[in-house]
């Protein structure tokens, strides 16, 4: 059973098409992650979801019912505003309550739920506080329990991690994948940042330019993109024109190679992915062989890169290397991905 | 950068506080700038506070004030509303077209109503003819019209400056248009309120020139009775007196409005 069915949507702004044909659906309890560039459509997306817009073509259902003509506040989904969209004039207790008060809900429940809620997202004690004595964290955070305090069966978020620095998003990354599963809340995720994509997802939807490239595992995006904009998107890859000989067996860079993709037309044109973790350098000659042009220390690995001819290859590597070094490339059949030219 | 605060604070002696302290003075003394030598202290000039000339004066003050700031909020904030949130190419015509008849001398569209209220007007051409001077639906359409802009620009710059994502978190969370905009859009356009209520009840308080024009010269506001006093009697002390008690009148009911803009009395 879905809990979403984003069926054949359309969506125009002016003369531009924001969402092309856009389908795919969200299971109950899931944490589904609409990733792309800016521009690409998962914002209007996640408002029409919302209800914050209308759409032109397609239908949205939640629990099988339609939503197209259910305004925002009869909707039971909620949103995680980019800028938090917090009511200035409200103190953190009374912006927690919102939802609760306007549904009327009666007082003791209403504290009751506030104080929960708060105590979630470890605000504890801040009640009172005015949403300008609040670090940009602690704005996050009354934004999520102003949200989850009304347990709707979705949660919108459109990329709440955004204003944080980088050591508090990624705290807040696995507060907010901790917290969805305890609550068991459906979330669908707006970023463009692929790390947070990865990190909290159990799916990715990959947009660009209005249109879904791929939906899948954040493993499957990672290791079988569909596409180079996929590939180029999500982490960093080096992408190289070749042909499938047979199955099992690709040629590139005028060398032919073992690898695990199959079902290709003969002599089909394809583009090759190898990620820079699968390749190892070694200073004996091999079959790929090239000058290393630039090393660069990144913490963890060294990021090397080495021109095959005049083809660049990016690769990391633990081991570092000086530029001018003479090396050959090597990976194994399970590291090459082949994936259609489009 | 530079330290200019002295500028300001030069400023607020020389313009404010020796002007309204020679207020004080003349209402409590003999002292006049054109004498400045005869000094004796006494409260005689406060009396005039009690006259009944200036108790009428002061109600009737206040009645007016009171209509044309109700008026002008039940007309202005609808009309500030619509213009913040009109998405219409127009909007900065509209805009201009609240702007420019405040360009023009206020006097001069004082004494254009004037002539429209006479029986023989340029309004006969169309077969009418008014009768209104004097009458205190004369007064209330003139202040109404002279001050709406007072009104409705602060909250239309309040209203505009509302973030569009905070009204759409109302709505995310199950409050209707009429609850949204009872309980987030006007509380967070209280402070233009208040600043149009000051903009336009201060001087509704204080005009002279309207109500002498469109009353035909009977109707005493309290500006009207300090005029006379300096103009035609030249009893500062008594003017200044009066001068006084509207500032103190002012005070209060500034720092009243100001306490209905606390935190958390907003939202029941």
């Amino acid at each position: 059973m879905h809990l979403i069915d984003i069926k054949n949507v359309k969506k125009g702004f002016n003369d531009t098409l924001a969402l092309d044909d856009v389908s795919f659906y969200v299971r109950e309890n899931e944490f589904v992650t609409l990733l792309g560039p800016s521009g690409c459509g998962k914002t209007t997306l996640l408002r029409l979801i919302g209800g914050f817009e209308d759409l032109d073509e397609g239908a949205i259902e939640l629990n099988g019912h339609s939503l197209v003509d259910i305004p925002p506040y009869d909707r039971a989904i909620n949103t995680v505003f980019q800028q938090y969209a917090l009511f200035p004039h409200l103190n953190v207790f009374n912006n927690v309550a919102f939802g609760l008060k306007m549904k009327k809900l009666p007082k003791d429940v209403i504290e009751d739920k506030v104080m929960r809620s708060l105590a979630q997202v470890r605000l504890k004690g801040l009640e009172n506080r005015r949403i300008d004595q609040l670090s940009g964290g602690q704005k996050q955070r009354v934004a999520m329990a102003r949200a989850i305090v009304n347990e709707p069966k979705v949660l919108l978020l459109d990329e709440p991690l955004a204003a944080l620095d980088l050591k508090l998003r990624q705290e807040m990354q696995y507060e907010l994948k901790d917290l969805q599963r305890r609550l068991g809340i459906t979330f669908i995720y707006v970023t463009h940042d692929q790390e947070e994509a990865l990190t909290m997802s159990d799916t990715i939807v990959v947009m660009n330019e209005g249109k879904i490239l791929q939906i899948g595992t954040p493993v499957d995006i990672y290791n079988e993109p569909e596409t180079k904009f996929v590939a180029f998107f999500i982490g960093e890859s080096n992408i190289i024109p070749g042909k499938m000989l047979a199955d099992y067996q690709v040629e590139f860079e005028d060398h032919q190679y073992v690898c695990v993709d199959h079902g290709f037309r003969k002599n089909q044109k394809v583009n090759v992915v190898i990620r820079p973790e699968d390749i190892t350098l070694k200073k004996t000659k091999g079959q790929l062989n090239g000058i290393v042009d630039a090393v660069t220390f990144k913490g963890v690995h060294y990021e090397i890169i080495v021109y095959v001819g005049k083809r660049e290859y990016i690769i990391h590597s633990i081991y570092p290397k000086v530029k001018g070094d003479k090396v050959s490339l090597h990976f194994d059949p399970e590291a090459i991905h082949v994936m259609k030219d489009v | 950068m530079f330290k200019k605060s002295w500028i300001f604070q030069l400023w607020l002696l020389v313009f404010i506080v020796i002007p309204i302290g020679l207020m004080l003075l003349s209402a409590v003394s003999t002292f006049s700038v054109l004498n400045p030598t005869s000094l004796e202290f006494g409260f005689r000039a406060l009396e005039v506070l009690r006259s009944e000339v200036f108790l009428r004066a002061l109600m009737q003050s206040l009645k007016f004030a009171g209509y044309v700031t109700g008026l002008g909020l039940l007309i202005g904030y609808p009309v500030a509303y619509l213009l913040a949130r009109s998405k219409s190419p127009y909007k900065r015509i509209w805009v201009m077209a609240l702007i420019v008849p405040v360009w023009s001398n206020m006097l001069l569209r004082i004494i254009a109503f004037e002539k429209l209220f006479y029986p023989e007007s340029i309004l006969n051409m169309f077969g009418i003819s008014l009768d209104l001077i004097g009458t205190d639906f004369a007064i209330v359409i003139g202040m109404v019209s002279i001050y709406l802009p007072f009104m409705i620009f602060p909250i239309y710059a309040v209203l505009e400056k509302l973030d569009p994502s905070v009204l759409e978190a109302a709505y995310d969370l199950y409050a209707s248009p009429f609850k949204r905009f009872v309980h987030v859009v006007l509380p967070l356009s209280y402070g233009g309120i208040i600043s149009g209520v000051l903009m336009t009840a201060l001087p509704a308080m204080t005009t002279f020139a309207l109500p002498e024009r469109l009353s035909g010269g009977q109707l005493l506001l309290i500006g009207n009775l300090i005029q006379n006093y300096v103009m035609r009697t030249g009893r500062i002390d008594l003017a200044s007196s009066m001068a006084i008690l509207l500032l103190v009148v002012m005070v209060i009911f500034y720092r009243t409005l100001l306490k209905f803009d606390a935190e958390g009395e907003t939202l029941v």
